[in-house]
């Protein structure tokens, strides 16, 4: 009966009960591995990458596409193209014709511009803003965050009430205050279009920053009392280094689950501004596509669904991906 | 006139809409196109100083029920002063329910306007050179509380017009003050120390019944006028106090306020003082009038096209393009189509441009396609101008600039552009509005097809107040801008003048030409008969020989009325619904 006895001791010193050979490839594996093979395993985080990519595709390469398809969207001298109360002619598409293959998605009332010339620039539009606020306000919060909760006292503070302050900041009132004013002070300069991008980027980002600031100064409010942050203090590291290597790498996680949480809300915020009218009016969006459908779901919806599928879908699978993220990334998950 | 908003006088939502489109039709305006086809109407320009009360019963009326009209994307007006309004939407519900003046517009059911008297018993009395006119009132006319109406009240209510501080946003403004004698006289309520009675400009006659208006100079089209609800009565005293009056008014018509909410809603109910003896044109079928002003206009369309038991009562006074062949198909005889007496332009600086370079624009607008993409229907709501007068105004000619109607021709610009010394457009448009931003993309488009360089600078407020504001530095920057003009009364003296003259607020291009003032200052001394074919030479002269304004559109206005409402009908002269003779069916 000494087997047992043998179990027993195993328990104890795990050490001695692997396998010779197979040490060197368990301790290799870092926590973001870890999380990344649990993410691969999760088929609804799989399918909603490849959603995404897909996107992030169209949007990249949305000028060759165009070309393949041979569309454009340019402006056209409209009347030609649609009935008195502005439908496309049914030799143009939907809704009154079939699908044709000069215009594959139908062409837009009002305008006659080709709905899938407008809709693949609108793509790369909401994603570019999205991308870019979401930049912004991540390195903001993560400034902020880290600043806040590792100086303390009077940094903090100051800190702490800019957070509070921009949280209390009504978001859309403020937009649709400060859009025509920008909008105003850039007309006459030959950047207007890239102002009006910039703004809208900015405005999305610095309203969407405090989420994160909180949540690192949180965590580094933990962290900083930790005994390796101690022994870097004592050792005389400077301030930045410690914030850099010792206290990022370890809030690496809630960083990547509200950056991934963030996209999807941009997609959407970027959309709902241009839809008021107070978005990007230069360049093609999803929003302004959906405003201009409205008054026309009764007599051609497609025009309408177009965007808005797109929008949910886009929406959707970055928020599920974002929820994959989470549980991968935490330890705590029930698997 | 305005069409919608006060403050400045076409810079309400049509304006904004001219902008929206600053449409004209393209190709010949005697062949319209498919099945919308341009309603041609004499808008007022006929008078009958004999018509009698009461007026004839609209064939098949009856009596009773309630007519709701939606007013989508209007406002309304802010207050229901008679003195104060200038607004399309206002006095056309006004002047034809609650507020009597001198003279008004008797509609038939063609829709024709003839301008017949009103409270007084003729369309006035005058003297030989327009200087003296002199109305005597009728018997029997009451204000709602039963009160008898006095010539004191009808003088009292034509000095309050004087008043331009009181009523900034009041037609008195530029009538009353540009013709009135004595114009210096600040109103009753700005200039304390003068007596009303005092100013010189009226005199009454209380047991006569008379009211006599002198003038500072010649003004033939008092009779015009005297149609304005300004030109009526204002109670004595403090009940027409200009603060709270327009609250509250004291109406003399068939109908009196039950409830106004600004922007929102206006209730009338019968007012059972009217004797329809007394009045040549008014009827009183309905029994309350419900005004849902600023209606949602989706939402508006598609309860007129339900015709649910509610619709069936109701009417709008705007359809949305995207409805229009849906509205054709199920309304029928119940869509009307009104012609506005507007007309848009494109207004090139004067100074700085030459004849060639304006008639290259001319030659570059692609007009068609600037209305579709501005959300007009082609044909319908938008028709191609050809001359600086509307249709339907007295006198208005029938010429065309190059010998032919101009239409989107790049290569005829090219032509023209090559012998002008402008290559370049700067130009402004109104960028809240998705509407105007698709618009303009087609004028920048058809122009740089042309060979122009085109400028189009974004603005976030109305663009009158930059093409308006002389000082402004983008203004200054412009070549090209543009307006969009209502006529007051079928008479080019509400319309050539305001947009010609040197140093017109709306004369937005700064065209000055000496001879042509001179001209516009002479034709009102002419014999009246001789007038308008004077005004139509004018309006030929100025665009052949100058050509500063480029006309781009007549406008069209669309009303859609419910199964129920009896003869659905528009009122040229207001470019309204024809308020005075619709009904309910039972």
């Amino acid at each position: 009966m000494s087997a047992p006895v043998a179990e027993e001791t195993t328990e104890l010193d795990p050490q001695k009960s692997r396998p010779k050979g197979n040490a060197a490839q368990i301790s290799g594996k870092s926590p973001l591995r870890i999380a990344f093979g649990r993410l691969m395993r999760d088929k609804v985080a799989v399918v909603c990458m490849v959603v995404v990519v897909l996107f992030v595709l169209l949007a990249i390469f949305e000028g060759l596409l165009q070309k393949a398809f041979g569309v454009t969207a340019e402006t056209q001298f409209p009347t030609q193209f649609l009935n008195l109360n502005g439908v496309p002619k049914a030799e143009f598409g939907p809704p009154y014709g079939t699908f044709v293959w000069s215009h594959p998605f139908g062409i837009a009332p009002t305008t006659a511009v080709d709905n899938l010339a407008y809709w693949l620039e609108g793509a790369r539009n909401s994603l570019e803003i999205a991308t870019l606020s979401t930049i912004v306000a991540t390195v903001l919060g993560i400034v902020v965050g880290l600043l806040a909760g590792f100086m303390g006292g009077i940094v903090d503070r100051v800190l702490s009430f800019f957070t509070d302050f921009f949280l209390t900041l009504p978001f859309l009132l403020v937009a649709l205050t400060i859009a025509p004013i920008v909008n105003e002070r850039f007309r006459d300069g030959d950047h207007y279009e890239a102002a009006q991008v910039v703004l809208l980027v900015m405005v999305l980002s610095f309203f969407g920053w405090m989420g994160l600031a909180r949540l690192i100064r949180g965590e580094v409010l933990s962290l900083r009392e930790r005994e390796f942050v101690h022994a870097a203090r004592v050792m005389g590291m400077p301030t930045r280094r410690i914030l850099v290597k010792e206290l990022l790498p370890n809030i690496v996680a809630p960083i990547v689950v509200s950056t991934s949480l963030m996209l999807p809300a941009f997609v959407a915020a970027e959309s709902g501004l241009a839809y008021l009218g107070v978005g990007i009016r230069t360049r093609p969006s999803w929003g302004q596509m959906l405003d201009d459908a409205t008054g026309f779901f009764k007599e051609y919806p497609l025009y309408l669904y177009e965007p808005l599928l797109a929008i949910v879908v886009l929406v959707l699978a970055l928020n599920l991906l974002g929820d994959a993220v989470r549980d991968a990334l935490d330890p705590k998950t029930r698997r | 006139m305005r069409r919608t908003k006060p403050l400045a006088l076409v810079a309400g939502v049509a304006a904004l809409a001219t902008l929206a489109a600053c449409g004209g039709g393209s190709g010949d305006p005697t062949s319209p196109s498919d099945s919308g086809s341009f309603q041609e109407t004499d808008a007022g320009s006929d008078k009958d100083a004999n018509a009698t009360a009461p007026a004839a019963d609209v064939e098949g009326a009856t009596s009773g029920g309630t007519i709701t009209v939606y007013l989508p994307g209007d406002y309304g007006p802010d207050d229901l002063d008679p003195t104060n309004g200038w607004s399309v939407t206002g006095n056309s519900i006004q002047q034809a329910l609650t507020s009597r003046s001198l003279t008004q517009y008797s509609v038939d059911s063609d829709g024709n306007a003839t301008l017949v008297p009103d409270l007084a018993t003729d369309l006035g009395q005058h003297n030989d050179d327009f200087t003296e006119w002199t109305f005597t009132l009728r018997d029997g006319i009451t204000w709602e509380n039963g009160d008898p109406i006095t010539a004191k009240e009808v003088a009292f209510g034509i000095a309050r017009s004087m008043d331009s501080k009181a009523f900034p946003s009041g037609a008195g403004t530029e009538y009353s003050k540009t013709y009135f004698a004595n114009p210096d006289y600040e109103g009753p309520y700005t200039d304390k120390k003068t007596s009303w009675e005092d100013w010189g400009g009226v005199d009454y006659d209380n047991d006569a019944k008379t009211v006599t208006i002198h003038m500072s100079k010649s003004f033939p089209d008092m009779d015009y006028w005297g149609a304005f609800m300004a030109m009526g009565p204002a109670p004595l005293g403090n009940r027409s106090n200009p603060t709270t009056y327009g609250q509250n008014i004291l109406s003399n018509g068939p109908y009196k306020v039950e409830s106004f909410t600004p922007q929102d809603e206006l209730v009338l109910v019968k007012n059972d003082q009217w004797d329809p003896s007394t009045d040549t044109a008014r009827h009183q079928y309905a029994d309350k009038w419900i005004f849902k002003f600023n209606a949602d206009p989706d939402q508006t369309d598609e309860i007129m096209l339900s015709d649910n038991t509610q619709s069936q009562t109701s009417l709008s006074t705007d359809l949305q393009a995207s409805n229009y062949q849906t509205a054709l198909n199920d309304l029928g005889d119940r869509l009307v189509q009104q012609s506005t007496q507007c007309t848009s332009f494109l207004y090139p600086d004067y100074a700085s441009t030459d004849i060639n370079f304006r008639k290259a624009l001319a030659y570059a607008y692609p007009y068609e396609d600037v209305w579709t993409a501005g959300g007009q229907v082609p044909g319908v709501t938008r028709t191609m101008a050809n001359s600086i007068m509307p249709p339907g105004m007295a006198g208005k000619p029938d010429y065309y600039v190059d010998g032919e109607a101009f239409s989107y021709d790049p290569e005829k610009a090219k032509e023209l552009l090559a012998d002008s010394d402008v290559d370049s457009v700067s130009m402004i448009y109104y960028e809240p509005d998705p509407l105007a931003v698709k618009a303009q993309n087609v004028i920048t488009k058809g122009f740089e097809a042309a060979g122009l360089t085109v400028k189009a600078t974004p603005v976030q407020e109305s663009p009158y107040s930059t093409w308006t504001n002389t000082s402004d530095k983008l203004n200054k920057s412009l070549n090209v801008r543009g307006v969009a003009w209502c006529s007051d009364w079928p008479s080019a003296l509400t319309f050539i003048p305001p947009l010609f003259r040197s140093g017109a607020v709306y004369n937005t291009g700064g065209f000055s030409e000496a001879s042509i003032d001179a001209e516009m200052k002479k034709i009102p001394t002419m014999d009246l008969d001789k007038q308008a074919d004077a005004w139509g030479a004018l309006d030929e002269k100025i665009e052949t020989e100058y050509f500063p304004a480029i006309p781009t559109a007549y406008y069209n206005q669309l009303f859609t009325f419910g199964s129920k409402i009896g003869n659905p009908s528009g009122d040229e002269a207001l470019g309204a619904p024809n308020y005075k003779n619709l009904f309910v069916m039972n």
